[in-house]
């Protein structure tokens, strides 16, 4: 081969060409909203469609715009491009609600299945993740399960104009609702953690009663533990985040935060391969999939470190 | 400089030095042409089709007039970080104006005309409140530009662009000899124009080798009568119209004003005219070097794409190619001093 010999940048070209180069096969794209595996959530999500993609003998590509979350245009150009290589399906988590329609379109005019994983367009299609009100709820009757009914809870909302916030505010509520358990405070700290601190100091202020706090992610989560500890509450005060984020996972483990409730994305990825494979192959599919949730407790914690 | 001058130039100049000076001004275009080889030698089903090289087209719309307007503020050994953030906000009121039912021919002109508004108060404040170097007066207005974005917006997308406003940046000319789907982005076309454009006017008109003179020597251009502050505040503005020009694109090919439009790509922007070819001390640079630079980018992000390289080799390699181009660029110089 020329290439190699030129310079050592060329060789990296080559390299990866031969190594990518398989036989015909189908091919179906993970087109992600980030960059990818420096995220673990996206990790888990590539892993979890490439190892679809081995096991039904179909090649994966999962790639992501090299610009990170922000790059609709390397997002644009990654859809223009995958759509050149001739892939029966994309699963893609949009960059933007809006910007990516006209290039999906274009894919869908050309007979590639588009579905979504993690969030959706602007734009008909099916979605496959997680369902916020019944992972909130789940994370609710833990709470339920290990406080007396009839105490007093407060609920920490995230940015409340959010669909994902006000989704995970309702499942909290309706689940601690469920169990006769008496919320005194359903408050936004905008997902952020130093917000969390004064708006749950200001909650311990006028409910010194209470006796657990459902934060809508992790950040606040933590924020809530500072507070907490602040007022040496900590241990009278059951708390449970959301996101099973890996700082949270370790305040689990210090038994600082009580638990945590995660999204499954290996389950996102191996849905997407399958679900986009079945679009292709023209199965009807429903219009929403719910890739469930998890507790993050003492007992699992590690894994999410 | 006359012909004889030239000749004599040349038996002076060493060879190493007569190697460097060939490097630079037709190695951007070997490595071009080096890559869409090796692309088309590793990806041939793919790489060399109609759909793919159009493809590359339309991906480069954008970072070719952006790149187009930095070449000019880099000729006058200037910066403008705020390209990206003046795309977004050019983007975004076209959108909303356009939604909001103002007629197309009126909301073409709202992308350059807020573009040139920016690019005048990059100017001003480079002129008028003489901060030192334009650097931190883009910085400022990168920062600010993309706030006022948000604020317009509320941090939304505003999708539902009109065709018509979209046709510069999204209209296909149909080639159905070459196959199915294969047709000509009016985009490629728009660059042409706006390329040509520029080496015309940087090569002809007086004002345009003014700006060469202010970045070789802006002590010597003030003395021979240039009016320096003029010079910068019209190549400013240039910068924000090509901006507003990128913006155009987006609109089209995206349908859609976006807050976060643009994040970074004055980086993209700079990066291809520095691989280009166009010195960062200003006065030196061909239009056509950075249309090359824009290409190089372009390619590489293509061929990766294809074969489905992670988007960290990108990075890995852009950086590479910006460090290799400057030092072509630092032997250049080292070669013609020691001759």
């Amino acid at each position: 081969m020329i290439g190699k010999r030129l310079t050592g940048t060329l060789a990296v070209l080559a390299v990866t060409a031969t190594a990518g180069s398989a036989l015909a096969q189908d091919k179906v794209a993970l087109i992600m909203s980030d960059i990818g595996s420096a995220n673990p959530f996206w990790a888990a999500v590539s892993q979890g469609a490439l190892d679809k993609g081995a096991e039904l003998g179909v090649d994966v590509a999962a790639v992501g715009p090299p610009g990170g979350e922000t790059d609709v245009a390397g997002q644009i150009a990654l859809i223009e491009d995958q759509i050149a290589k001739g892939v029966k399906g994309i699963a893609i988590a949009p960059a933007d609600t809006a910007a990516v329609i006209p290039a999906l379109e274009q894919a869908r005019a050309r007979g590639v299945a588009v579905i979504f994983v993690d969030k959706r367009a602007d734009m008909p299609g099916t979605y496959i993740g997680t369902n916020n009100i019944p992972a909130a709820t789940l994370g609710a009757q833990h709470i339920c399960d290990n406080v007396p009914a009839g105490s007093d809870v407060a609920i920490l909302q995230g940015i409340i104009t959010s669909t994902t916030g006000q989704h995970r505010a309702q499942g909290a509520r309706e689940g601690l609702e469920a169990c006769g358990l008496n919320i005194v405070a359903e408050q936004p700290a905008d997902w952020d953690t130093a917000k969390a601190v004064s708006v749950t100091e200001n909650i311990l202020t006028a409910n010194p009663n209470l006796a657990a706090v459902f934060a809508s992610n992790d950040n606040m989560a933590l924020g809530v533990v500072e507070a907490v500890r602040n007022a040496r509450k900590l241990d009278d005060i059951f708390i449970v985040g959301f996101d099973g984020n890996p700082n949270a996972a370790e305040a689990i483990l210090a038994g600082d935060l009580e638990a945590s409730v995660a999204q499954r994305p290996y389950n996102m990825g191996q849905m997407g391969v399958e679900y986009a494979l079945k679009l292709a192959a023209g199965e009807a599919i429903p219009d929403e999939i719910d890739t469930g949730a998890i507790l993050v407790t003492p007992e699992n914690a590690a894994e999410f470190k | 400089m006359t012909v004889s001058e030239d000749m004599r130039q040349d038996e002076l100049e060493t060879p190493a030095a007569r190697r460097m000076r060939l490097v630079e001004k037709y190695g951007v275009f070997a490595v071009v042409i080096l890559m869409m080889a090796i692309l088309s030698f590793l990806e041939p089903d793919i790489f060399p089709t109609t759909q793919n090289l159009t493809n590359v087209l339309r991906q480069i719309a954008m970072n070719a007039l952006l790149a187009l307007g930095l070449y000019i503020v880099i000729m006058t050994a200037g910066i403008d970080l705020s390209v990206g953030s003046i795309m977004a906000l050019a983007t975004m009121l076209l959108a909303m104006v356009d939604t909001g039912g103002l007629p197309w021919p009126l909301v073409l002109l709202v992308g350059p005309l807020v573009g040139i508004a920016c690019g005048a108060v990059n100017g001003l404040g480079l002129t008028v409140l003489r901060l030192p170097h334009p650097f931190i007066m883009t910085l400022g207005t990168l920062y600010s530009i993309r706030g006022i974005t948000n604020l317009v917006s509320g941090g939304r997308p505003v999708s539902g662009v009109s065709p018509e406003v979209r046709f510069l940046g999204s209209g296909e000319i149909p080639l159905p000899f070459l196959g199915e789907y294969a047709s000509f982005p009016v985009s490629a076309i728009v660059i042409l124009v706006c390329y040509g454009g520029v080496a015309y006017f940087i090569n002809k008109v007086s004002l345009g080798r003014h700006i060469v003179a202010v970045g070789g020597n802006p002590q010597a251009a003030r003395v021979s009568g240039i009016n320096v502050d003029r010079v910068l505040l019209i190549v400013y503005c240039l910068s924000g119209f090509f901006a507003g020009m990128a913006a155009l694109m987006m609109a089209g090919r995206t349908g859609a004003g976006f807050p976060n439009a643009g994040i970074g790509a004055e980086l993209d922007a700079i990066a291809a005219v520095i691989i280009g070819g166009a010195s960062f001390f200003g006065g030196r640079g061909s239009v056509l070097g950075v249309f090359a630079g824009v290409l190089v980018m372009g390619l590489l992000r293509n061929g990766l794409n294809l074969m489905d390289v992670s988007a960290f080799w990108q990075q890995t390699m852009i950086g590479m190619i910006v460090v290799g181009a400057v030092y072509v660029d630092v032997l250049r110089r080292r070669a013609g001093a020691a001759s």
